[in-house]
């Protein structure tokens, strides 16, 4: 009997303790923390827009050539890493470490969530939001504080 | 005889233990999916298509072809940001009901964020002035990451 009402209050705790376990962040609603990417292609396209700035690059692998739209964050928060509507213009050559969008369909065109992005003179700005839940990789400076 | 009383109370304790069990998880489960459900309908019907509204009417789209402005063109569009801001400006107080805020401090300090905020993109779309609001809009989507960090269900 004791033994039973033990296993009970436990399996109640265990229960109670993954119900609250389901808060989440905005990073893991979209992207898959498990696909990173490491993308070197043409700007074709910059949106500055809020709530997230968007680089459209052109990508080429094995002949084919491929569109992502990379999600980076605020335009506010670009502009004060450095990134501006100057500094990332179509028909610059950049470098895009990030992650891929839980969906990996890339219809009409692949998706992802961008960490850091380093520029043709080898300069490396995070292009991403702090505490969205993204993981911790070192891109963001903020976390080194 | 003494056995099969001792056996069937033992059985009673179970049911009831099992009982309490269900009914403390399916109470509390059901106490958080209605605040979730919710809280889903006012973000999806009510402070989305605000922010939306705000967020829609300011940036820049720019590729090989030059620059292209988001900011509204006409009275009638500037209205629609004015409308979204009004929202926002409310959402305050639609979140800070009593039976969604009460006990829940920080809920309440991440709902007072909103009204400011709509304010300031009140003023913004009245003067016409699309660069405040830009700057507003970025504003506006800190107020709703910090507080999605804490209360957003997958």
């Amino acid at each position: 009997m004791i033994n039973f009402a033990c296993k009970s209050i436990f399996t109640i705790f265990l229960l109670i303790l993954s119900i609250n376990s389901f808060s989440h962040h905005a990073f893991t609603a979209e992207f898959d923390a498990n696909a990173p990417v490491n993308l070197t292609g043409e700007v074709i396209k910059v949106e500055w827009i809020n709530p997230h700035a968007w680089v459209h690059l052109e990508v080429e692998e094995a002949g084919k050539k491929t569109t992502w739209m990379v999600e980076g964050g605020t335009p506010n928060t670009l502009i004060r890493n450095g990134l501006t509507k100057q500094s990332i213009k179509p028909g610059t050559v950049i470098v895009v470490r990030g992650y891929q969008s839980k969906g990996k369909l890339c219809l009409p065109r692949c998706i992802a969530n961008g960490r850091d992005v380093t520029f043709p003179d080898g300069r490396k700005v995070f292009m991403g939001s702090s505490g969205t839940g993204a993981p911790r990789d070192g891109a963001d400076p903020r976390e080194r504080r | 005889m003494e056995l099969i009383l001792e056996r069937e109370g033992n059985g009673w304790m179970k049911i009831t233990l099992s009982l309490i069990l269900i009914l403390s998880i399916s109470f509390k489960s059901f106490a958080d999916n209605d605040h979730h459900t919710d809280m889903h309908d006012v973000m999806a019907h009510l402070l989305t298509p605000a922010s939306e509204k705000i967020w829609n009417a300011s940036g820049f789209i720019i590729t090989k072809e030059g620059e292209f402005s988001l900011e509204p063109i006409n009275q009638e569009e500037w209205n629609e940001v004015i409308f979204g801001a009004k929202v926002i400006m409310e959402s305050t107080f639609i979140l800070n009901r009593p039976d969604r805020a009460k006990g829940r401090e920080d809920w309440i300090r991440f709902s007072e964020l909103l009204e400011p905020i709509g304010k300031k993109a009140l003023e913004a779309a009245e003067s016409k002035d699309s660069e405040k609001l830009f700057s507003v809009g970025a504003d506006l989507y800190q107020a709703c990451v910090a507080c999605h960090n804490v209360y957003m269900k997958k």
